[in-house]
C-alpha cells in the first residue's frame, strides 16, 4: 500500500516540476468471483488490482500515468511520466485546460460490513450460493429450463485521494454482485433473460439482492414470453412501462447525455455526444419528470461520498419538473462550464483516469399506485421487462424491446404479448409521461464509458411510468 | 523484474503445494494520447506488471490475477484456497504444451512505449475537427506450467481510430497493427474525414425500411465479431451463443462468408504461437464458405463438449486471437456500383441482443450513412438503427470487397481484418422518430 505521505509527496513534486494541478490516487481492488453452472461450482477467480495514477496538469496540457509499481522508486517514475505526457502534448494544444475549485475534502470513510467479505468463509459462501439456487423452482409446465450460469463477485475497493490543492480522501467501499442468465425453451422456441442485482457492504448485501425473488421472477418473464405470449399490438397507444425500463432510460437518455465531458466533445468517438449540445430549449418533457442522480444513497450499487478528485458528493437534479436542469461535471468540465465540480470524477482502478461518469441515476417518484396506473388505460401495453435495448450516440432515439408484457383492455392486464417494440425519441418519451408511479426501484447495472473501457458499477431507478399516446412497433 | 524471471518464482511458489498449474507473468508499457475537438484532451502512460495465475488440485480450479507491486505475496494464499473449493466439472488435466514462442517487436513502437514519447505516435489531424485515440504498447510475456510449459514471446501493438467532424456530420475510421505504420493513422483520418465532408454536402434524408445495404468494414467488423464471439465453446455454455446447437457442417451464412481465427497473423497484436495451456494455436476456419466448421476449445470445454482443444485457450473459457474475414472479390471502387441502389453505412455502435439463442439483434448506426442512386451517394442521414437477426444477417451476404483493413476500436474488441461487407436485404428503422 501506499500511504497518504507518499501521495502527497509525489503531487508536491509535481508541482515543484511546474504542475499547476496534481492529483496522485492509490487504487486497490480485490476481490472474488464464482462461476455455478446448473447451481454447481466450476470455478473460482481472485483479481487483485493495486497501484498509483497521477494526473497532472501542466501549461494547460492534461497529462496522466499509472503504475504498479509502489516503490519509491517507482512513485517518482510515474510522477515524470505524467509530467512528461503532459509536456509531449504541448504543442498540439490549442486552448489550455483548467481545474475548477471544488468543494474538497479531507476525511475517511469506509462502508460498515456487517458480514465482513473478508472474514465469511469461502466455504460458507458457496453454501450459501448453492442454497439460494436451490431453493428455487425452475419447473414451469410446458417450459424446459436449458441451464443457468450465476456468477458472484466480491469487490473491496481502497482508494486515497491527494491533490496539490488540499484534498484528501481515504475511502473503503466492498461491493456484492449477481450475475445470472437462463436459457429455457419451449414449444420449439428458445430464449434467454439475464439479469445483474448489485449492492455495497459485506456479505450481509446479498441478502439485500433479493436473488431468488428475481431468479424466479425471470423464469416467470420467460414462461410468459415462451409458453403464453402471442403477437404484440402495433400503433398508437398508451404504453406502462415497468421500473426497471424506466431506470434504464433515465440512465441511458438522462445520464448519459449530462455528462459535461460528453457534451463537451470528449467523448465523442467514443461513447458519443448529447442532445445536450444541439436543444435549443430546456424544456424536454411533462412537469411529472424530475429526474437525479445521487452518489450519496446508502447501500446503493454507486455508493459513494467523495469522487476521485475529492470533491465532496451531493444529490444532482438533471432534469426538474420537465426542464433539463445541472450537467454533472468534473473539475475540468466545470472550469470549462464556468461553474464548480458536482462530485462526478470516478475512476475504475488505478489505471483508470477519473472522467464524469452518473453513479445512482433515478426517476423521482410521483403519487399513483400502479393499479390507478393501469386503470386509466382505455386500450393499451404495459411493458414490464426488456431485454434489447440501446439509443444513438446523441442520447435521442432509443428502443427497448420487451421480454414480459401484456396488453391492457378497459384499465385491466389482459393477455401476455411477446417482444413489444417501443422506438421513441428522447423528447416524445417525456413529454407523454401522464402519470408517475410512487414505487421508485432500483435495478444495479454496469456502465460503460471511457478509454481504456471502464466498466463502473451504477444503479438506475424509477417507478411505473405512464406514457400516453406513443407508437408501438 | 522481467516476466521471465516474475513467472519463474510464481511458479516455484506454486510448485508442490498444487497439483497443476499454469503462470502467466506480463511486463507492459504503454502510452495514449486522446484528442478532442481537434486537440489533444489527455496523453496517459501506463507500466504494469501482471501475474496470471491457473491452479488445480482433485479436480478443483481455480484463477486468480494480481496486477499489483507485488504478486508473489498475493500468490501465498491461493493454494489455500483452493483446498475450500469442490471438484469441478469443467476440469480438465491440462494438455502436453505444443506451442512455439512467436514474437514481432517493431523498435521504433517499442521506444515510445518505453521512454513515454508520445510524440512518436502522434497524428497530425491538419486542423480539421477531429476526436479518437492513438495507442501503443509493448508487452514482455512469459508461461510456465506443471505441463513442461516454459514459452514466453514479445509483442507491440499500435491501435487507433479517429472521428472527423464536418458540421454535425461524421465520419470514422479505425486501425490496429503490431507494426507503426504511420500510413494507416493518415489513411483513417483521411476516410473519415472525407465521409464526413461528403455527407455534409449532401442533402439529408431519413432511412427507413428494407433495403440493400453497403456495410463498411468498421461495422462489418463489429458484426462479425459477435458472429466469431458465438463460435467461442464458452459462449454456448453460458447461453450466450446462436450457435448454440449447431453441428459442424450446417449451412449458418451465405456461401460468400468465410471466417477465421487466426492467431498467426502477424499484423495483428492476438499473433500468438500458443494458447493459455501451451498448446500450438492454428489458423482456423469459424465459417467457411457459410459452413460452420465447429467451435472453439479449450481443454475443460473440450471435455465437456466431447470434442478437442483447438488451441484457443483462456484458462477458464476459450477466446478468439485475430478474426479473418476473407476477402471477396469487388473492387473498393466498384462497391457503390454493386450496391446500385441502397444504403452504405459507415460505422454502428451498441449492439443488443433480444434473443442471444435465437440471433435477434439491433444495432445503431453512427457517422455517415448514404443513400446510394445508380452507384452514386444522393443523400445521406447520420443515423438509424439495423433491426433483424444473426443468422439472417450471415445468410444474406452478396459480396465483400478485395480489399481488406486491419480494425480495432471500442465496437470491436479482437483484433480483424475486415473487408467491406454487400448485404441483400436489411431491415432500417429510424432513430428520430
Amino acid at each position: 500500500m501506499t500511504s497518504p505521505d507518499e501521495l502527497l509527496r509525489a503531487v508536491e513534486e509535481a508541482s515543484s516540476a511546474g504542475a499547476e494541478y496534481a492529483e496522485a490516487r492509490y487504487h486497490r481492488v480485490e476481490g472474488l468471483t464464482m462461476l455455478f453452472l446448473n447451481g454447481v461450482l466450476v470455478g473460482a477467480t481472485q483479481p487483485l488490482s493495486e497501484g498509483v495514477a497521477v494526473r497532472v496538469l501542466y501549461r494547460g496540457s492534461m497529462g496522466f500515468a499509472a503504475t504498479s509499481d509502489l516503490s519509491r522508486e517507482g512513485l517518482r517514475e510515474v510522477v515524470q511520466r505524467a509530467l512528461a505526457a503532459a509536456r509531449s502534448s504541448l504543442s498540439q494544444l490549442k486552448k489550455p485546460i483548467s481545474v475548477g475549485q471544488a468543494f474538497l475534502g479531507s476525511a475517511r470513510y469506509s462502508v460498515v460490513e456487517r458480514r465482513p467479505l473478508a472474514d465469511v468463509s469461502l466455504e460458507d459462501k458457496v453454501k450459501d450460493l448453492g442454497e439460494r439456487l436451490k431453493g428455487v423452482e425452475l419447473r414451469r409446465e410446458g417450459m424446459k429450463v436449458n441451464n443457468h450460469a450465476l456468477t458472484y463477485s466480491e469487490r473491496a475497493e481502497h482508494k486515497i485521494v491527494v491533490t496539490n490543492d488540499g484534498a484528501m480522501v481515504e475511502s473503503k467501499i466492498p461491493r456484492v454482485s449477481l450475475f445470472y442468465n437462463i436459457t429455457a425453451s419451449a414449444e420449439g422456441k428458445r430464449a434467454n433473460r439475464w439479469n445483474q442485482l448489485g449492492a455495497v457492504g459485506g456479505f450481509e448485501a446479498v441478502d439485500a439482492l433479493n436473488f431468488q425473488e428475481e431468479f424466479s421472477g425471470d423464469l416467470d418473464s420467460l414462461y410468459v414470453n415462451l409458453v403464453k405470449a402471442s403477437s404484440p399490438p402495433r400503433g398508437v397507444m398508451d404504453v406502462v412501462l415497468g421500473p426497471e425500463i424506466v431506470g434504464l432510460a433515465m440512465h441511458e437518455a438522462v445520464g448519459h447525455p449530462s455528462e459535461a465531458d460528453r457534451v463537451m466533445g470528449r467523448e465523442a468517438a467514443q461513447a458519443g455526444l448529447s442532445y445536450r449540445r444541439e436543444l435549443r430549449v430546456d424544456k424536454i418533457g411533462s412537469e411529472l419528470v424530475s429526474v437525479y442522480d445521487d452518489p450519496t444513497i446508502p447501500g446503493s450499487y454507486g455508493f459513494y461520498l467523495y469522487d476521485d478528485e475529492g470533491v465532496a458528493a451531493r444529490k444532482r437534479a438533471l432534469i426538474y419538473k420537465g426542464v433539463l436542469a445541472e450537467m454533472l461535471h468534473n473539475r475540468e468540465t466545470a472550469a470549462a462550464y464556468g461553474t464548480e465540480s458536482n462530485a462526478s470524477a470516478r475512476a475504475i482502478d488505478y489505471r483508470s483516469e477519473p472522467i464524469v461518469r452518473m453513479a445512482n441515476t433515478y426517476m423521482a417518484p410521483g403519487d399513483h399506485s400502479f393499479e390507478e396506473i393501469v386503470e386509466s388505460v382505455r386500450e393499451g401495453v404495459y411493458i414490464k421487462k426488456y431485454m434489447e435495448w440501446n439509443i444513438d450516440d446523441y442520447r435521442w432515439g432509443a428502443r427497448y424491446v420487451g421480454l414480459e408484457a401484456y396488453l391492457i383492455r378497459g384499465g385491466r392486464l389482459a393477455e401476455p404479448v411477446r417482444d413489444v417494440v417501443l422506438e421513441i425519441n428522447t423528447r416524445d418519451f417525456f413529454s407523454s409521461v401522464a402519470a408517475v408511479g410512487k414505487d421508485l426501484t432500483f435495478s444495479a447495472g454496469t456502465c460503460g464509458k471511457g478509454e481504456p473501457p471502464q466498466p463502473l458499477p451504477v444503479t438506475m431507478g424509477g417507478p411505473h411510468v405512464l406514457l400516453r399516446g406513443v407508437r408501438v412497433k | 523484474m522481467m516476466a521471465h524471471e516474475l513467472a519463474g518464482r510464481a511458479a516455484k511458489a506454486l510448485a508442490g503445494r498444487v497439483e497443476e498449474y499454469i503462470v502467466s507473468s506480463a511486463v507492459s508499457r504503454s502510452l495514449m494520447v486522446k484528442y478532442a475537438n481537434g486537440e489533444v484532451s489527455v496523453t496517459q502512460a501506463w507500466k504494469d506488471y501482471s501475474l496470471t495465475v491457473y491452479a488445480a488440485k482433485g479436480g478443483k480450479v481455480n484463477v486468480a490475477s494480481y496486477t499489483s507491486s507485488d504478486p508473489l505475496k498475493a500468490l501465498a494464499s491461493l493454494p489455500e484456497l483452493l483446498e475450500r473449493l469442490s471438484p469441478s466439472p469443467l476440469y480438465a488435466p491440462l494438455p502436453q504444451p505444443s506451442g512455439v514462442s512467436l514474437s514481432y517487436v517493431d523498435r521504433k513502437l517499442k521506444e515510445a512505449a518505453l521512454t513515454g514519447d508520445a510524440s512518436a505516435i502522434t497524428v497530425d489531424l491538419g486542423g480539421r475537427d477531429v476526436a479518437g485515440m492513438v495507442s501503443a504498447q509493448y508487452s514482455e510475456i512469459h508461461y510456465f506450467g506443471s505441463n513442461g510449459l516454459d514459452l514466453g514471446y514479445e509483442l507491440t501493438a499500435y491501435n487507433g481510430y479517429l472521428r472527423a467532424f464536418k458540421g454535425d456530420d461524421s465520419g470514422q475510421w479505425a486501425w490496429v497493427s503490431t507494426s507503426l505504420e504511420q500510413r494507416m493513422a493518415q489513411e483513417a483520418l483521411e476516410r473519415a474525414a472525407e465521409l464526413a465532408e461528403l455527407c455534409h454536402s449532401l442533402p439529408k434524408e431519413e432511412v427507413v425500411g428494407e433495403h440493400r445495404v453497403l456495410l463498411s468494414p468498421m461495422i462489418a467488423g463489429n458484426l462479425l465479431e459477435h458472429a466469431a464471439d458465438a463460435s467461442s465453446a464458452g459462449a454456448v455454455i453460458m447461453g450466450f451463443s446462436f450457435l448454440q446447437g449447431k453441428e459442424p457442417g450446417s449451412l449458418v451464412a451465405s456461401e460468400k462468408l468465410s471466417i477465421r481465427d487466426a492467431p498467426r497473423n502477424s499484423s495483428l497484436p492476438g499473433y500468438r504461437g500458443f494458447d493459455d495451456e501451451g498448446v500450438a494455436t492454428e489458423d482456423k476456419y469459424i465459417i467457411e464458405r457459410g459452413v460452420f466448421k465447429g467451435f472453439l476449445h479449450n481443454s475443460k470445454t473440450a471435455r465437456l463438449m466431447g470434442a478437442r482443444s483447438t488451441g484457443n485457450a483462456g484458462l477458464i473459457m476459450p477466446r478468439l486471437f485475430n478474426i479473418e474475414v476473407e476477402a471477396g472479390d469487388l473492387r473498393e471502387g466498384e462497391l457503390l456500383e454493386a450496391l446500385g441502389e441502397g444504403i452504405y453505412v459507415n460505422n454502428n455502435w451498441y449492439t443488443r441482443f433480444q434473443n442471444h439463442l435465437e440471433g435477434t439483434f439491433s444495432t445503431v448506426t453512427r457517422d455517415a450513412l448514404f443513400k446510394v442512386r445508380g452507384g452514386r451517394p444522393v443523400a445521406c442521414s447520420r443515423r438509424a438503427r439495423i433491426v433483424g437477426s444473426m443468422p439472417q444477417l450471415l445468410m444474406n451476404i452478396e459480396g465483400l470487397s478485395r480489399e481488406r483493413w486491419q480494425l480495432k476500436w471500442w465496437e470491436i474488441d479482437t483484433p480483424s481484418l475486415v473487408p467491406f461487407v454487400l448485404v441483400s436485404r436489411a431491415q432500417l428503422t429510424s432513430v428520430s422518430t
